[in-house]
């Protein structure tokens, strides 16, 4: 028995890592992941830095606004990984091979969300660094900033199953979302503000995105009180009910792909 | 004997258009059994249905009825995943991570069918010494030459050690040479692991030096099925190409 376990732990193991691998080949190879990690994160951060600055904003106030210059850049380089798990194979047209392998969903979802935190918190650090440095910007503490980092990378997991799961539905036209589903969600959910500056219908639907929760959990420790209560616990739930239900839609998105034809219409 | 593939009276549709009202008849009614260890031809023009049958065999389709039994698994039924391990595929025009070196990507799918640690490299220094590839094992897929790419893709295809394999046009587009290269591969695997090979080509030649049982399809439907000689017979033709061209009219 505990011989198959082990067995089927490395089997998976080794499934996982295969795309963690792919990824991380892909980003040390390819200019443009460079930039994902350095040159829009620093520009974002950069921008509202500076208007902060030119507003005249309060310390607490200018650390809120610099909270969502950071979470955007790492919100947005770990979702495009856990996003190229399909997209890297639809741009090189060998999707068909790679479902030809005996895997799953979490296999490519969990390897490429991995590689994801691990450039999320290159991004992080250096954002962190560079504001500190450039606009007096200081963390709260290890704990908080620990339990917001992960906040941040199950949100960015969340929207990137989305993506892939648009996409086995409704094929490669659907590949701008790995751009703007993300910018969606922050839009919503207060990136640069409070929630409750946001019109009166809109406020369902920041209770429903996980980052919210996050975000107001994180600026609470800048003296801003959060609008909804239990922030961090709200936020974990919400994300632990997304990701299920998400893992269990992919699923059906691969069956209902191979029925349609879409994954061997994604390799011509 | 055992038969490695048996199909029951498959029919596959494809809908396209808005809501998928346009409809493609791809397969009518297959049945076809093959025998475990036989190199097996699939014949046929352009849209007769040949690949969309290999697609259905290797699991990445699913026909809209009928039954497919791969070395005793039913993939129609929700239980296929593991028959996966089993089977893999070379396609003519192959495509991979383009940012990968052939190494790499041969390694990337040792790892997919849970090859780990010291297996995943053995795996891939074999495939890389058998298909000739070892002098461009750090050469970027993208580029490769055509005839690499087929050899990878040939490589890329035993890396599980399957007892099926499937070859879509293996040959299509290559160099007489590199194209008779493939060809012994072919039988060299063939002979000497024992696959079941399922062969879909537009050279006659090749399924008549490759193949010992050959269908012809047209239109969905299986036409005739026999060895070479069998099919010469049915058709008085005096080789396959002739054979193909009174079947395919």
């Amino acid at each position: 028995m505990r011989v198959i376990l082990r067995r089927r732990s490395l089997n998976w193991l080794s499934k996982t890592y295969a795309f963690a691998y792919r990824n991380y080949i892909f980003a040390k190879r390819n200019f443009f992941a460079f930039t994902e990690i350095l040159f829009w994160p620093i520009v974002g951060l950069l921008s509202v830095g500076i208007m902060g600055d030119f507003l005249n904003l309060q310390e607490n106030t200018l650390a809120f606004i610099l909270t969502g210059a950071i979470t955007a850049g790492v919100l947005q380089v770990v979702q495009l990984d856990v996003s190229y798990s399909l997209l890297y194979d639809i741009w090189s047209k060998s999707i068909k091979h790679t479902f030809l392998a005996p895997i799953n969903q979490f296999d490519y979802i969990v390897g490429s969300w991995v590689v994801g935190m691990l450039r999320g918190a290159i991004v992080f650090v250096l954002l962190v660094l560079f504001s500190a440095n450039a606009f007096a910007f200081s963390m709260p503490g290890v704990l908080p900033t620990l339990f917001f980092l992960t906040g941040v990378f199950l949100s960015a997991l969340i929207i990137g199953m989305m993506v892939c799961l648009l996409i086995l539905l409704y094929g490669q036209r659907v590949e701008v979302t790995a751009w703007s589903l993300s910018t969606l969600s922050m839009l919503v959910s207060g990136i640069y503000y409070p929630v409750s500056f946001l019109p009166k219908p809109f406020l369902l639907f920041a209770y429903l995105i996980p980052l919210t929760h996050f975000l107001e959990y994180y600026r609470a420790w800048y003296g801003f009180p959060p609008v909804f209560s239990h922030s961090l616990l709200t936020g974990l739930a919400l994300s632990g009910l997304y990701i299920a239900v998400f893992f269990a839609l992919l699923r059906f998105a691969f069956e209902r792909a191979r029925r349609t034809g879409m994954i061997l219409r994604l390799s011509e | 004997m055992e038969h490695a593939i048996i199909a029951k009276d498959v029919h596959k549709t494809y809908r396209s258009g808005f809501l998928g009202r346009r409809q493609t008849y791809a397969l009518r009614g297959i049945d076809l059994a093959v025998k475990k260890g036989e190199l097996f031809g699939l014949l046929g023009r352009n849209g007769a249905g040949k690949t969309t049958l290999l697609n259905i065999f290797s699991c990445q389709l699913l026909p809209d009825s009928g039954s497919v039994s791969i070395l005793g698994t039913d993939i129609t039924k929700h239980n296929y995943s593991r028959v996966k391990n089993r089977l893999n595929m070379c396609s003519g025009s192959p495509n991979f991570p383009w940012s990968l070196t052939v190494e790499e990507n041969l390694k990337f799918y040792a790892l997919l069918y849970g090859k780990c640690g010291r297996e995943c490299a053995k795996t891939t220094s074999y495939c890389l010494e058998t298909f000739g590839l070892q002098e461009y094992r750090k050469t970027r897929y993208d580029q490769l030459s055509s005839g690499n790419k087929q050899k990878l893709a040939l490589a890329k295809s035993l890396i599980n050690d399957p007892e099926v394999l499937f070859l879509d046009e293996p040959t299509i587009g290559l160099d007489p040479d590199i194209a008779k290269k493939i060809r012994t591969f072919v039988q060299t695997i063939h002979r000497e692991q024992k696959l079941t090979i399922i062969l879909t080509t537009h050279y006659m030649k090749e399924a008549q030096e490759l193949c010992e049982r050959i269908a012809f399809i047209k239109n969905g439907q299986i036409q005739a099925i026999g060895t070479n000689r069998e099919i010469l017979d049915i058709t008085h033709a005096r080789d396959l190409e002739e054979a193909f061209i009174e079947l395919a009219e």
